[in-house]
């Protein structure tokens, strides 16, 4: 019994850590990253402490002397420095002549201190002119530590000694990278875009799910099956062809069509109408040709799950109902719609879901436009951590917009196992008690 | 194994270990180069960095030192899959060795640690640097720091085609004073909207083509936020200027109310676009100093002067004319060793030598960054370039360099957009922005 226990763990190991590695991680760190203000600006890996102009602007309401006391570069040349540069064993003019000639002096700013570094006799090289100038700098404005520790050391060489509390204060108003927040969430929930981005998903959800990936769906099963075989199955292929085709050319064929220069445009132009976008021309005919490109894809696996599923009526029940007189509408009312509640839950379920977190067609079409007029859920989600003109990428927020995604999707799914009654879908059958 | 065997084996081992000797002090460095927005003009944005490597190669052999120095190119056509990309690749520590991108871009890069300060590598006081334009140079600095080196300038002017300015009635002289009108305010932007009427109305142009802006977003659209008055930064702080934001996105409302732009302009095929405004399909446009090149090398229109007239940004209520300057600069990433980001900045440091920036400025139409490259000769026989050069630069002005400003135009255009194609009213959409603006910057940027 135990061995066979452990065989069984072992045999499911592979999948299991599949399961965990590309399943379950992505969503943990969907989790992770929307607790975060991750952007372009902090990095993914962590920052670093600065001084910049904008932090001191920031401490000067907490403790105004410190900052001021750190807001000018200052390079000095002393004998510190000077030790410095002979240790670094660069040539030893350089330090004697530092020590003969500039000892003492005090310059405003990197640059000042370099060009008269550069007018030493034994003139250094670039880097080494760098180099040198850091030995003297006195300063900690724009310096960048790699930890709160360098930059504490820094400041204790100036002779700003902190308290632990102004330590804090310091290292926040410094630190480059992300911190811990909930803000991504108060944003999304305050901001009128967001609203209008949920509606926008919502309605494209609902009206592609009902209008195509079920009810159009659905309709090409009944009526195919009431139709000669071969007629049927080449319906069923041609209504496969939006599925296979790849989808850039997909949605390159629509926008063809629905361009300035486009088929409905010229074909329109024969009437007298003036050639227009007809997918960009209004938010109606955007979502109208949105739904369609969408629809026209998920309406085949609905076809395909629910063909095979009248298939599977035993014939023997449309048989008996001829003979009791039934209508075809009333074999689909009372024979195939009862049977088919499970096939209708899971394309529902499943499309449901897929419809949320594709975006790919939209992207390709629309790109959410007109004026953001059909920017879904997802849509928004992949602009604003990875795709914008301005190159901010809010890895943060745009986590954030996915995680509730996340959660959307299983309370749907939650809602739909109730609404179509599951348990009894999958309880067993009573005959076998 | 036998006595010639044996010999072959001892000379072939001999031949190797002696070529191995002879290159011993040779040196193989690869550079890699991205730009971003490079058609087919803007080549040598990433041919430049080719052309100082050979020189630099010379240089090193005049030393006695053998370099070899490979350079690996990719210009990206757009912008977001080039930002996207770069960031990326940057994160997961590929990042290229040099970049030429736009300027607003050295604020957050730099804030994250993806780049590195271009002065620790190169001496500013040095030729060519201590030559380029200073308000440049100022462009490409952040927090103190030079960052990175202009790769080029440009500046986006209004462009008016002419047989149609003269079919409602501007004779030839009206039309060669145009951009003097245009500079002290007598030509405004309500000149525009009613000239692209007229244009329609008189049936030169289809309805939607009497002013035909910018199919996406880009900096274009702050000059008009310039032109009614608003101001992007003061004192290192953000500014959001509700009033002038909203005469901003009304003037595109009233545009499409008179039927002037299209409703649903935005986003529409670009190649379109350039096809329309080169063969007089519209009759008020606006673009970069760069659409010369595209318009006369790749869109056919070989009589660019006697076609079209160009002007700053005419002054909206409550601002002035004004154009805007969206420097490329040439970036040093992060993540490599001191050596090689030497080299690569002194490729970039020879890259931005007169002649060879002239090459680049001259053939995609962009502006010199120093006033000895008006003088190679390739610069200064070029009408556009001197043209451009004189009516332009002087007024232009460029987006602050400020590790937030991606988030404040990031909002600003979402409801730009929105209020141009009717989604939101003026109102809502200035009041959305504040909104967010205050949510997600909250003090970093002023509103007023």
């Amino acid at each position: 019994m135990r061995t066979s226990r452990t065989l069984g763990l072992v045999m499911i190991a592979p999948a299991a850590i599949m399961i965990l590695l590309f399943y379950l991680m992505p969503v943990i760190l969907t989790g992770v990253f929307s607790m975060t203000n991750m952007s372009t600006a902090t990095g993914i890996s962590g920052g670093a402490f600065q001084v910049t102009q904008g932090a001191v602007n920031r401490l000067r309401t907490e403790m105004p002397e410190i900052a001021d006391a750190i807001s000018e570069p200052r390079f000095v040349i002393d004998e510190a420095g000077i030790a410095a540069v002979e240790a670094a064993g660069l040539a030893s003019a350089i330090a004697a002549e530092l020590r003969t000639e500039h000892l003492g002096e005090v310059h405003a700013s990197r640059r000042e201190a370099e060009r008269m570094i550069k007018a030493l006799k034994e003139r250094p090289s670039t880097r080494q002119t760098k180099q040198i100038s850091d030995f003297f700098n006195r300063s900690v404005i724009n310096t960048r530590f790699e930890s709160r520790e360098a930059l504490m050391e820094g400041l204790k060489k100036l002779g700003v000694t902190l308290t632990p509390e102004q330590q804090e204060a310091m290292a926040r108003a410094t630190y480059t990278g992300w911190v811990w927040t909930t803000d991504n969430f108060r944003v999304i929930g305050n901001s009128p875009d967001m609203a209008q981005v949920f509606v926008n998903t919502a309605f494209y959800v609902a009206v592609t799910l009902l209008l195509f990936n079920v009810g159009y769906a659905l309709f090409l099963a009944v009526t195919t099956h009431y139709m000669p075989a071969t007629t049927a199955s080449i319906f069923r292929a041609i209504w496969l062809l939006p599925r296979i085709t790849p989808v850039v050319i997909y949605v390159l064929m629509w926008k063809w069509l629905t361009w300035d220069s486009g088929f409905i445009s010229m074909f329109m132009g024969q009437f007298g109408h003036p050639p227009k976008n007809y997918l960009l021309d209004s938010a109606y005919n955007a979502w109208f040709f949105v739904i369609l490109i969408n629809g026209f894809i998920g309406a085949s696996m609905g076809m395909l799950v629910f063909s095979s599923a009248i298939k599977a009526i035993p014939e023997a029940q449309f048989h008996a109902s001829e003979v009791d007189g039934a209508s075809r509408w009333q074999q689909i009312r009372y024979i195939i719609l009862p049977q088919l509640r499970w096939p209708i839950l899971f394309v529902t379920c499943y499309q449901t879901l897929s419809l949320l977190a594709s975006f790919n067609e939209i992207l390709l079409s629309t790109r959410g436009g007109p004026g953001r007029a059909t920017e879904v859920w997802s849509l928004a989600a992949y602009h604003t951590a990875l795709q914008n003109y301005t190159g901010n990428l809010e890895y943060g927020l745009g986590a954030a917009m996915a995680l509730v995604l996340v959660v959307i999707g299983v309370i749907l799914s939650l809602i739909y196992l109730r609404v179509f009654r599951y348990d009894t879908l999958i309880s067993k059958p009573l005959i076998e008690d | 194994m036998t006595v010639l065997s044996t010999c072959k084996s001892v000379t072939l081992a001999a031949v190797l270990l002696a070529s191995t000797a002879a290159f011993a002090s040779a040196k193989d460095v690869t550079i890699s180069v991205w730009s971003g927005g490079s058609g087919p003009n803007d080549n040598y944005r990433v041919d430049a960095i080719e052309i100082a490597a050979g020189l630099l190669e010379h240089e090193a052999a005049v030393r006695g030192e053998e370099l070899n120095i490979t350079v690996q190119k990719t210009p990206y056509s757009g912008w977001e899959e080039f930002k996207q990309a770069l960031t990326l690749a940057a994160e997961a520590k590929k990042a290229p060795n040099i970049v030429a991108t736009g300027h607003e871009d050295i604020g957050p890069w730099a804030q994250a640690g993806l780049i590195v300060p271009v002065e620790d590598y190169i001496d500013l006081d040095s030729w060519p640097i201590s030559d380029i334009y200073p308000n440049l140079m100022e462009i490409s600095s952040f927090n103190g720091a030079v960052y990175g080196i202009p790769q080029d300038a440009e500046s986006r002017p209004f462009f008016f085609w002419k047989p149609h300015m003269k079919a409602i009635g501007y004779s030839d002289a009206d039309i060669e004073a145009l951009p003097a009108k245009v500079e002290s305010g007598e030509y405004s932007l309500k000149n525009v909207l009613e000239d692209a009427k007229k244009m329609q109305d008189a049936g030169l142009v289809q309805a939607g083509y009497g002013f035909y802006p910018r199919t996406n977003n880009g900096p274009d659209y702050w000059q008009f936020y310039t032109s009614f008055g608003g101001v992007m930064e003061e004192e290192g702080k953000l500014v959001f200027d509700k009033a002038a934001m909203a005469r901003t996105y009304q003037y595109f409302v009233d545009l499409v109310a008179a039927g002037v732009t299209k409703k649903n302009h935005i986003g529409m095929p670009g190649d379109q676009w350039w096809a329309e405004v080169a063969s007089g399909k519209a009759g008020i446009w606006h673009g970069g100093t760069w659409h010369y090149a595209r318009l006369v090398n790749q869109e056919g229109l070989k009589d660019f002067f006697g076609n079209v007239q160009f002007t700053l940004i005419p002054a909206g209520e409550g601002g002035k004319a004004n154009t805007l300057t969206h420097p490329l600069t040439y970036l040093l990433m992060a993540g490599h060793d001191e050596e090689t980001t030497q080299i690569a900045a002194d490729l970039v440091k020879i890259a931005s030598e007169p002649r060879i920036n002239a090459l680049h400025a001259i053939k995609s139409a962009h502006l010199g960054i120093s006033e000895a490259e008006t003088k190679v000769d390739l610069y200064a026989a070029d009408r556009w370039a001197s043209e451009a050069t004189a009516r332009l630069l002087p007024h232009a002005n460029a987006m602050p360099n400020n590790a937030d400003f991606g988030k404040y135009w990031t909002i600003m255009w979402k409801n730009f957009e929105a209020s141009w194609t009717g989604a939101k009213t003026v109102d809502a959409a200035v009041n959305d922005a504040e909104a967010e603006l205050k949510s997600t910057l909250g003090d970093a940027i002023i509103i007023r």
